[in-house]
């Protein structure tokens, strides 16, 4: 199909040609959508869930075990608390957690991924040194002797699981910031007299926004996954918080018989992280930049 | 450019072995800065300060942390990880014993791995943009994003509903006397011992485990393979095979395949890492009592020093698949060779 804007100057811009790429992309949009949902349903969840205090360590014994239905509509738990708000909850506290890590590790990841590419020589040797270490240790193994030396909780979860994300930025931003810092542009501006700083943020970073925002939205579908695992195994956060992995664990016990306990907040698991997988295939297209 | 291949390699090894020492260290000092005495951990809350005292000197703890860390190297390397501060028995003995149903269940993975996602990436690459297309990338998207842990349970599930004879705990029936053999791999060993009835059990059992580890890896290698399939149509010296009239077949695996088999093989060994992740999710769902539950039983208990024996192991275990690996695709790639030659 043509593009009905075509005689219009201004109208087949890089930006305009990326969102038509976007728009046009069936599964980039239900990932976008699965995404919102995820987000707007945690955001807003003592609006959703239709028992708000069967998050916490509440017991509603009358119906435990309770299989799906009109009242309950992904069942109830060992002790009665309504699964579908538990799923709501842990949705919040699977996103806490998404935005606690990268919130650190993308920033300290793409700034030490800027300083390696840009300068080169000795920065260069030891920040792709320690990147490629990192790099080298199973993150569930690294995450699991951290968890045995902290308290398990949602805090020291984060702290894990960041001490070993931002080594996959570093290493995505260092590849594009070396190619740009060899640019003519950038001699230009400092001969222009610009200083490294303004180099560093204004030349060379806008050229590592698309790669950084694609990375980032697949992260966010691992840190779920992986901090979903991590409280599975038990070193994640701990109940009575209603986290995902949590409840898997919990409904485990109860298997084969009451099998919603184990599937509901397993596939709402599945679901955020298809949901942002998607999408940041998506944005991969869009942008169409190798991440 | 004048590096050739055996400068490379060299320098991954070095590269490699400087990981473990980092991970060594971070893990040494990681565990000697918590608080929570190891000596008060191995004698219990009931013993006397004077015991705990004895017990700080036996196992070296007042001396300072440098000195420690050299010893703990010094022992490593001759095999020695120190005693299990639960048990008391020596962590490479305890490791070494269950080192085999690890080991076991990740080669079967690997197998299976490679079994499954290559011809389907080689499918997906024929047939791209259709039906199979689709349904394929459906399938290797949904193995890169569902937890292993859920992949597991659907397995135990759909077995315990509809395959209900079909065994989903452990390694091996307990009323079977397995064969103790020279490797330690039930499968080996059953047929060395010509024990089929134990190595059909085995199978059965090693099965849904295996999957359920292989299936993140399925997703990754299939859409690399099939990216590299599709890149590599392109290539002038296939467009010169086709153009002689040359089968498609033949194309396909004397060639294409051969070329394209390149960058999965280099995802397979980073696969490796989430691989030994996963293997503790996957051993725990299935009591498979191997390498990695006995390293998350020894992070409940603040067992340190089977836990630093178990990342370093792990460590180790991702270092020696990527130097296999390093060592089939200079077999697969002439190039590789050609470069050490010159």
């Amino acid at each position: 199909m043509v593009v009905k804007a075509t005689h219009e100057a201004d109208a087949l811009t890089p930006r305009y040609m990326a969102w038509y790429r976007f728009t046009r992309n069936p599964t980039a949009i239900i990932g976008a959508l699965m995404v919102l949902s995820v987000v707007a349903l945690a955001v807003f969840a003592p609006l959703f869930a239709p028992y708000p205090e069967h998050a916490g360590a509440a017991v509603n014994f009358r119906a435990r075990h309770a299989a799906p239905d009109l009242t309950y509509w992904l069942g109830t738990d060992k002790v009665g608390r309504d699964i579908f708000t538990r799923v709501i909850y842990g949705f919040r506290i699977s996103l806490l957690l998404v935005v606690g890590v990268l919130a650190v590790a993308v920033p300290l990841g793409a700034a030490l991924g800027l300083l390696a590419g840009y300068f080169g020589g000795w920065t260069e040797r030891l920040i792709t040194g320690l990147t490629n270490v990192m790099l080298a240790i199973p993150p569930l193994v690294m995450a699991l002797a951290v968890g045995n030396v902290l308290e398990p909780n949602l805090v020291n979860a984060m702290i894990a699981i960041t001490l070993l994300w931002w080594t996959w930025h570093a290493r995505l931003v260092y590849r594009v910031s070396k190619s740009v810092a060899a640019e003519d542009f950038v001699e230009a501006s400092r001969l222009a007299g610009a200083s490294h700083w303004h180099v560093l943020t204004r030349e060379i970073l806008p050229n590592c926004i698309s790669v950084i925002s694609v990375k980032t939205t697949l992260d966010a579908a691992f840190v779920i996954l992986f901090g979903a695992t991590l409280s599975f195994l038990g070193l994640g956060v701990k109940p009575p918080t209603p986290d995902l992995g949590s409840m898997v664990a919990d409904g485990r016990q109860f298997l084969p018989e009451m099998w919603w306990g184990v599937l509901a907040p397993g596939f709402a698991i599945f679901y955020a992280t298809l949901g942002f997988n998607l999408l940041g295939d998506g944005l991969r297209d869009m942008f169409d930049v190798e991440v | 450019m004048q590096e050739n291949y055996l400068y490379t390699f060299t320098k991954r090894i070095v590269g490699f072995v400087g990981v473990l020492f980092v991970l060594s260290l971070m893990i040494f000092v990681l565990a000697r800065v918590v608080p929570g005495d190891p000596a008060r951990i191995a004698l219990g809350p009931s013993a006397s300060q004077e015991q705990v005292g004895a017990m700080r000197q036996a196992m070296g703890l007042d001396r300072p942390l440098m000195e420690q860390y050299a010893t703990y190297v010094w022992n490593a390397l001759h095999g020695d990880l120190g005693r299990s501060l639960i048990s008391g028995r020596p962590v490479t003995t305890e490791i070494a014993a269950l080192l085999p149903a690890t080991l076991e269940l990740v080669i079967v993975t690997v197998i299976m791995m490679a079994a499954i996602a290559i011809p389907l990436g080689v499918t997906t690459a024929r047939y791209r943009n259709t039906w199979i297309d689709n349904t394929g990338r459906f399938f290797s998207i949904v193995g890169v994003t569902m937890p292993s842990f859920l992949f597991a349970i659907l397995l135990q599930l759909f077995a315990a509903y509809f395959l209900t004879d079909w065994p989903i705990i452990g390694r091996i029936d307990h009323t079977l006397a397995p064969p103790t053999g020279p490797t330690g791999l039930l499968l080996v060993d059953s047929l060395a011992h010509g024990r089929f009835d134990v190595f059909v059990d085995a199978f059965q059992r090693i099965l849904f485990p295996a999957l359920a580890l292989a299936m993140s890896g399925i997703g990754q290698i299939t859409r690399i393979t099939r990216s590299a399939m599709i890149e590599n149509q392109r290539r002038d010296h296939v467009l010169t095979l086709q153009s002689f009239g040359v089968p498609d077949r033949v194309i396909v695996f004397r060639y294409l395949l051969k070329l394209s088999s390149i960058a999965p093989l280099t995802i397979m060994g980073l696969e490796f890492a989430s691989l030994i992740g996963n293997a503790f999710v996957v051993e725990l769902v299935f009591s498979w009592g191997g390498f990695a539950s006995y390293g998350l039983s020894a992070i409940l208990q603040k067992d340190l020093n089977a836990v630093m024996g178990v990342v370093l192991l792990s460590g180790l275990f991702f270092i020696v698949a990527n130097i296999l690996i390093d060592i089939i695709l200079l077999v697969l790639d002439p190039r590789l060779r050609l470069k050490e030659a010159r």
